[in-house]
């Protein structure tokens, strides 16, 4: 293959006149393949290959520090052996529980909170939008430490202000005298469900804040024309107006929490909690591999939480098709 | 039916120069009444006063004789047809029409019914079931003025609602409001910036300029006898020739102009003009004729322009660079650029402006 551009034509003759011998070298025939190559070297190494190991492994036993000859073929037991595993199933639950209870809200608050910073900021809009932002580029791990700090027991910020609202007249029917100790299995999923809505609902805010931007002002003045209210304007033109970007910050959502790890790791000190109420599926697979050093049940794992997440948002775009999300 | 009545009305944004000031101006009940003016102007402001989506800075806005500056949108009785129609891309056709009645708490067989009317007038009922964007550029403007009937205002708005039509379909649609407006007899405003909808529209029309009512008026007398230079200039295409002259003489009979250096004209005048010296003659292209060079100004053809029906010839008066454009009817008079010809106004048709650009009467 040569390219033929001028200037390549034009060094070729003026390589003519230096060395008679022609077509020895021509280093500008695979120069581009070069330039380009480090990308796809890097996928093939780091991207494809694990992938496509991982799926090799997940019909195979392997212990790795014995070496890749003591692989051993197992057909699907490891995937029947996960499916019908206890922690499994009950990390699969954890997830889904997290996930909505994480996930519906961060909608839920997003979009009525974009309308509001649409509306109601005018100059000031991108500072307080950034505010709202600013978890989402914050470390998790640092989120997931403070977060710990708050919910401790005996130290924490949090027991302190419902202790002392506890002491108060009226409010002690409500607030606890006790500190409560937040490490108890009923409050973990509840408290990494907080730290992640509280991390992601900021950037599900800026996305709808963006798609609200895009809307129309004609739209909303020909509605107000048409006698709809604030809210009527919200609910009429604002809600259906957003069903694409929703489609897509809730398909980032499920994808997201589906995976979540990093913050019922840390919130949890990497043990999924007491009782293991707050270990997720991601979680359940880093122990089978790194704990147990199971690697070809991990695998199992991995593709089974893939094809749940393949599923769900082919779920949410049918979903999403049907409600007229393409018009 | 409304009678809008305008007392004193102005608009300004913070402290920037008002967009509309001191604005008197009535519009009788079941007018088609046009706002034109170049771009910028503030046409579209004033319009959205009284549509309720600007606030009035200062002044009265009566509609139907009740003071309308703090009632809701919703509430003034008025409909407004937007430049970009603004339909509602998510309903259908038959839900953007109905969707006022609907929020007005009406039952699903009234919406239904008026929907189903008002598409019956416009040609549409076939479309009611269709999303705009399956619509093209006419249909959707049908159907934005089919949202407005649906709300039986007592008055239309229309913000340059054929502009984005292409020139063919532009025509019919003024057609069809033309017909819509007899058919109705609803009071209808009309903006726009094309001075042909104007004039074939309007039953009357307001020319506005820098947020100044610069004349108001029936299409033909604005025409016939612009206030100023700037209404003079704004209707009518090609526009009118402003030609700079010398007011050399005037008796209660007659005025004499020399135009451009010893050019000499004599205008009939039946009352005593004071002003003197430096002053504009305005001819209208087609009030100019083609004379023997001896009987006229002398000017030659620059350029030919062939309509079909009429030709526009654009000349510059000779010792000066002043340009000059004409209508004639097409063919027979055998002119080609570079000749030299003779200029003559028609007397009777030609108007004086003044230093200031304020009409000069001579009849
Ligand atoms: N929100 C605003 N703030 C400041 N100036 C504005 C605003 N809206 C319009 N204007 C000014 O008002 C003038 C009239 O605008 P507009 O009514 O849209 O003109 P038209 O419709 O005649 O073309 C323009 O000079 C425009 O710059
Ligand atoms: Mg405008």
């Amino acid at each position: 293959m040569s390219l033929s551009d001028p200037s390549t034509l034009a060094l070729e003759s003026t390589m003519d006149k230096a060395a008679p011998r022609r077509r020895k070298l021509r280093p500008w025939d695979w120069a581009p393949y070069v330039f380009i190559s480090p990308f796809f070297i890097l996928f093939a190494v780091f991207g494809v290959f694990p992938m496509l190991f991982s799926i090799y492994l997940s019909f195979h036993t392997w212990d790795p520090a014995a070496g890749l000859s003591a692989m051993r073929w197992v057909g699907i037991e490891n995937y029947t052996f996960t499916l019908t595993d206890d922690w499994f199933q009950k990390s699969v639950f954890n997830t889904a529980w997290i996930a909505v209870v994480a996930g519906a809200p961060q909608h839920l608050i997003a979009i009525p909170l974009a309308f509001f910073l649409h509306t109601a900021f005018g100059r000031w809009r991108n500072a307080v939008v950034g505010f709202y932002f600013l978890p989402f580029i914050t470390s998790s791990v640092a989120i997931a430490l403070v977060f710990t700090t708050l919910f401790s027991r005996d130290y924490g910020v949090i027991n302190q202000v419902l202790t002392q609202l506890g002491q108060l007249p009226v409010l002690e029917w409500i607030f606890p005298q006790q500190k409560i100790d937040w490490g108890q299995p009923e409050y973990t999923k509840w408290m990494i469900s907080f730290v992640v809505f509280w991390r992601y609902v900021g950037w599900n805010t800026v996305l709808y804040l963006a798609a609200m931007q895009t809307i129309p002002k004609d739209l909303y003045e020909a509605a107000t024309m048409d006698g709809a209210g604030k809210l009527q304007q919200f609910w009429h033109i604002t809600v259906p107006m957003l069903k694409p970007m929703m489609f897509f910050a809730i398909t980032l959502t499920i994808i997201g929490n589906l995976q979540l790890f990093e913050e019922p790791f840390i919130i949890t000190g990497g043990t999924g909690g007491i009782d293991q109420a707050g270990k997720t599926a991601a979680m359940h697979m880093y122990n089978t591999a790194f704990m147990d050093g199971d690697f070809g049940t991990a695998s199992a794992v991995a593709w089974l939480l893939f094809i749940a997440i393949a599923l769900l948002t082919w779920v949410n775009n049918k979903i999403f098709a049907k409600s007229g999300m393409k018009d | 039916m409304a009678h809008l009545s305008l007392r004193n009305l102005s608009k300004r944004y913070d402290n920037n120069p008002p967009v509309i000031e001191n604005l008197n101006l009535d519009i009788h009940d079941g007018e088609f009444m046009v706002f034109v003016g170049p771009s910028g102007c503030g046409k579209s402001t004033l319009m959205r006063m009284i549509a309720g989506l600007e606030e009035i800075s200062a002044g009265e806005l009566h509609i139907g004789g009740e003071l309308a500056n703090d009632t809701p949108p919703a509430e003034r009785g008025v409909a407004m047809v937007f430049q970009s129609y603004a339909l509602y891309p998510h309903m259908t056709v038959g839900e953007n029409m109905g969707f006022a009645l609907k929020l007005a708490g009406k039952s699903k067989q009234e919406v239904a019914q008026a929907v189903g009317r008002a598409a019956e007038i416009l040609q549409i009922s076939h479309l009611l079931e269709r999303k705009p964007k399956a619509l093209s550029g006419g249909q959707r403007q049908r159907v934005a003025i089919g949202r407005a009937i649906v709300r039986k205002p007592k008055v239309f708005l229309f913000d340059e609602p054929l502009s984005n039509l292409d020139a063919s379909l532009r025509v019919q649609m003024r057609i069809e409001l033309s017909k819509l407006h007899k058919e109705l007899g609803t009071t209808m405003i009309y903006v726009t910036h094309d001075q042909v909808e104007a004039m074939t529209l309007g039953d009357r029309i307001a020319v506005f300029n820098q947020g100044r009512m610069e004349q108001l008026g029936a299409p033909l007398e604005l025409y016939e006898r612009p206030a100023n230079q700037f209404v003079a200039g704004f209707l009518g295409s090609p526009k009118m020739n402003f030609v700079p002259c010398q007011l050399k003489d005037a008796s209660s009979s007659e005025i004499t102009l020399s135009v451009a250096g010893d050019n000499r004209l004599v205008l009939p005048s039946s009352h005593t003009i004071a002003a003197r010296g430096d002053i504009t003659l305005g001819v209208r292209p087609e009030h100019l004729h083609i004379v023997p060079l001896e009987q006229g100004f002398r000017a030659r053809v620059d350029l030919l322009e062939h309509l079909g029906d009429a030709e526009i010839v654009y000349l510059e008066l000779a010792g000066s660079e002043q340009p000059i454009a004409i209508k004639l009817p097409s063919g027979g008079h055998g002119l080609k650029q570079g000749d030299l010809v003779g200029l003559r106004p028609d007397a009777a048709r030609a108007v004086l402006f003044g230093k200031q650009g304020q009409a000069i009467r001579l009849q």
